[in-house]
């Protein structure tokens, strides 16, 4: 059963196309800062784009090397016809390279449908308000789009489903508490990852059935040593495989993929529009929100919940937003006497021996 | 073809402009300023590039910019030892050049003259815009844990057509300006004055009316002044803008151009090639640019100079500074900045295009490739593009580049004057 999910995000191209063939419209999304649940209240399916280990091939000409991996690979899988299926594509505003994709894929991927939102920098009460308007100018391009209102009973129902696989996705994070996770890093990876790709009704109702056939489950990590996997987004299982292949077992992350994509309900009290506004903006944030420091709490506090050894920080090579906060990082970890291992990686040539070396000299010093 | 190239860059002696000579004591004065700032009870406020220093100047301060200052350091050559401490703190290769000169010169605590002058003084503000680059609030953000001193920043919109700013967007960021100016009168204890503060916009405002005039008679034939005039000349515009001395600077500057177009007089005795500019110069070799000057090709138009200048209205200071920097065109994504480049391509009669590939900066160099693209499929006009740090010389080789240069030249002459 744990393994489907990983099967089903390395089939995901395949099983968008399925969507398609039943007439159902689909839009990709670049990072988590994207409201979903306005997409999927048109009766639009959100699929996060995600980068690649493939060769970069076509990308380079539209892109200098210099960029991130992540980008390079997820613009080459688009260049490369993987995403045909997609009617759309939403990118929320994040880091700098999130205001250049918009360009690229306008003049080179056309789709019928594309959207940048300004989402604001700042978590301040006027930044929750700018970003109310700005939703709502979201909302009516979708209207305009599919040519229907989405209509407020609609959006609650969507903002309802959302929340649900939250406090599912929660409580998979949490079975991680007990001192034998009954769930490897490398299963977890795979329902984080599938859970991007998926409609939120169909992942909600694996994450019910996973929930209920795992006290069956032998115990996974017996004298594995606990980790944090904290970082931006990676898109090879070998770091996981490498990390508990060496003796660790990541029994929680501070991903954009993870617990940051997942942290924090909409509150379905308030008006709906308002509700995902504020959510959006209170949510741990990452580093491209200022300020930073409830990252470094969420960190902390992960940390001492889940009563890691040591946190392995993994940042891919030219993700600045990130890089800035790595010896911020490192210094209030050590503070904390976490020890903690900072890797700088590309999902582009990834060096797994090199990695796993990496990983068992910091194994070895904590151990 | 020529049958050999003039000369090198060194040798070329390229007119003197004289009202440029007024640059050097600007200079003097503004660094000897920073350095007593705090004797004269001056706030010293670290600001980013796109940082509205209209503020700084209405509080009677003085902006200080770590960008500039790395620039200097690495046109002084000393900006690999300042970049190579700044690695040591943690800070990863690949992040903007500025930023590891900055925390390379803080932690060595050493100036970009050496012995001659003392570092730049700390901050007793820190005060960034989301104006340009993600980069820009997150060294502030490492600086404010450095110095442990007030951190402002302003907010903007961030959107992919510049054009089309709708109110609450202009207001959003006008409301961020006006709530950074009172946040900085409580951090300096000192009083905002509105109409100080249009004092300065009306003086900002001349300053960037007269820049954008020298740069608009760029467009003459043959062009009256160099890229590396413009490079220099534009000290006082992003350092000064709001002052007296930056206009006072500026008159004479003008009317020397205009001078220069009127009397037919160029930058280069034969001009046979028209180039464009893009985007940062590359410090630590600035005479690059003059590398061209053998093929009698000179730079008419660029698209960094600009970037510092820009229209405001003193009735509405919040408001207009708003606007200048939501329209930034560089904001844009490329199908509507690929119609400012097409605009200048051929208002400045440009015939070939040069992209500096900055490696530290993806955020201004990512969308070279597409508007390379664009420039050539709709107006014709053929570009390079060659990789350096614009303060790093570490990631730069001369051999190479000026091997690509001269492929490039070779294919323009062939474009140009076909035999």
């Amino acid at each position: 059963m744990v393994d489907d999910f990983y099967t089903i995000y390395t089939n995901r191209h395949r099983l968008a196309e399925g969507w398609k063939n039943q007439g159902k419209k689909i839009f990709g999304y670049y990072c988590s800062y994207t409201p979903e649940e306005i997409i999927s209240a048109a009766g639009i399916i959100p699929v996060r784009i995600r980068g690649s280990s493939d060769n970069v091939e076509l990308a380079d000409t539209h892109l200098p090397t210099f960029c991130c991996g992540f980008v390079r690979t997820s613009l080459d899988q688009a260049l490369k016809g993987k995403y045909h299926y997609l009617d759309g594509v939403v990118f929320p505003k994040s880091c700098d390279m999130t205001r250049v994709l918009p360009s690229i894929w306008r003049l080179n991927i056309q789709l019928p449908y594309m959207y940048y939102i300004p989402v604001p920098g700042k978590r301040t009460d006027e930044a929750v308000e700018f970003l109310i308007q700005e939703l709502d100018l979201f909302k009516k391009s979708i209207e305009d789009f599919t040519g229907q209102k989405i209509s407020e009973e609609a959006l609650k129902a969507a903002i309802r489903i959302y929340n649900e696989h939250r406090s599912l996705v929660a409580q998979i994070y949490k079975l991680a508490l007990n001192d034998n996770p009954p769930l490897s890093g490398v299963e977890m990876f795979g329902i984080i990852m599938s859970s991007l790709i998926m409609p939120k009704e169909q992942h909600t109702i694996m994450l019910k059935e996973l929930l209920n056939t795992i006290p069956a489950k032998i115990h996974a990590a017996d004298g594995k040593v606990r980790l944090m996997l904290a970082g931006n987004t990676f898109e090879n299982i070998g770091v996981v495989q490498a990390i508990e292949e060496s003796g660790g077992q990541i029994v929680i992350d501070d991903l954009d993929m993870g617990t940051r994509h997942y942290d924090t309900l909409v509150d379905e009290t308030v008006e709906p529009i308002r509700a995902l506004a504020e959510r959006y903006l209170n949510r741990v944030p990452c580093p491209c929100k200022h300020p930073t420091n409830a990252r470094m709490d969420h960190i902390l506090k992960l940390a001492e919940d889940y009563r890691v050894k040591g946190v392995i920080l993994l940042n891919q090579k030219y993700c600045d937003t990130h890089l800035y906060d790595r010896p911020w990082i490192e210094h209030t970890l050590k503070e904390h006497d976490i020890p903690i291992l900072f890797v700088e990686h590309s999902d582009i040539g990834w060096a797994g021996g090199k990695f796993k070396t990496m990983v068992q000299a910091f194994m070895e010093m904590i151990g | 073809m020529e049958d050999k190239p003039k000369s090198p860059e060194e040798q070329k002696k390229p007119p003197r402009l004289n009202s440029a000579a007024a640059l050097g004591p600007l200079n003097e004065i503004y660094y000897r300023d920073l350095a007593t700032a705090k004797q004269q009870g001056k706030p010293v406020i670290w600001v980013t590039s796109m940082s509205p220093i209209e503020l700084v100047y209405a509080f009677d301060g003085i902006p200080f910019f770590p960008e500039n200052y790395s620039a200097l350091c690495s046109s002084r050559k000393v900006s690999v030892d300042f970049v190579e401490a700044g690695e040591s703190l943690g800070y990863s290769a690949g992040i903007c050049s500025y930023a590891l000169n900055t925390f390379g010169f803080i932690h060595l605590n050493k100036s970009a003259f050496g012995e001659m002058a003392p570092p730049p003084p700390p901050p007793d503000v820190l005060l960034a815009t989301e104006g340009a680059c993600m980069t820009h609030p997150k060294w502030w953000e490492a600086l404010q844990r450095h110095y442990n001193c007030p951190l402002v920043i302003v907010d903007a919109a961030y959107i992919v057509d510049s054009n089309h700013l709708t109110d609450h967007q202009k207001n959003y960021m006008a409301n961020e300006l006006e709530n950074a100016a009172y946040e900085i009168a409580e951090y300096t204890d000192k009083k905002f004055d509105l109409d100080k503060l249009k004092e300065v916009v009306a003086l900002s405002d001349r300053c960037s009316e007269l820049w954008d005039d020298i740069d608009e008679m760029r467009a003459a034939v043959p062009t009256p002044i160099s890229q590396i005039d413009v490079f220099t000349l534009q000290f006082p515009l992003v350092t000064l803008k709001g002052t007296k001395q930056a206009v006072e600077f500026y008159e004479p500057l003008y009317a020397e151009v205009k001078q220069r177009v009127d009397n037919h007089v160029g930058f280069l005795e034969n001009e046979r090639f028209r180039l464009m500019w893009d985007l940062f110069p590359v410090f630590h070799n600035l005479k690059l640019l003059n590398y061209f000057a053998q093929y009698d090709a000179t730079f008419v138009a660029d698209l960094y100079g600009n970037a510092f200048s820009g229209r405001l209205d003193a009735s509405d200071p919040f408001g207009s500074l708003s606007a200048r920097y939501q329209s930034f065109f560089m904001r844009s994504a490329s199908w509507g900045k690929s119609e400012i480049y097409k605009d200048r391509a051929r208002r400045y009669k440009v015939d070939g295009m040069v992209f500096h590939a900055n490696r530290c900066c993806r955020c201004f160099s990512a969308e070279q490739p597409e508007l390379a693209h664009i420039l050539k499929e709709d107006l014709g006009i053929p570009s390079m593009r060659f990789e350096a740090d614009m303060v790093d010389p570490r990631a730069y080789d001369d051999a190479q580049v000026k091997a690509q240069i001269e492929a490039f030249m070779e294919m323009l002459e062939a474009i140009k004057y076909p035999k």
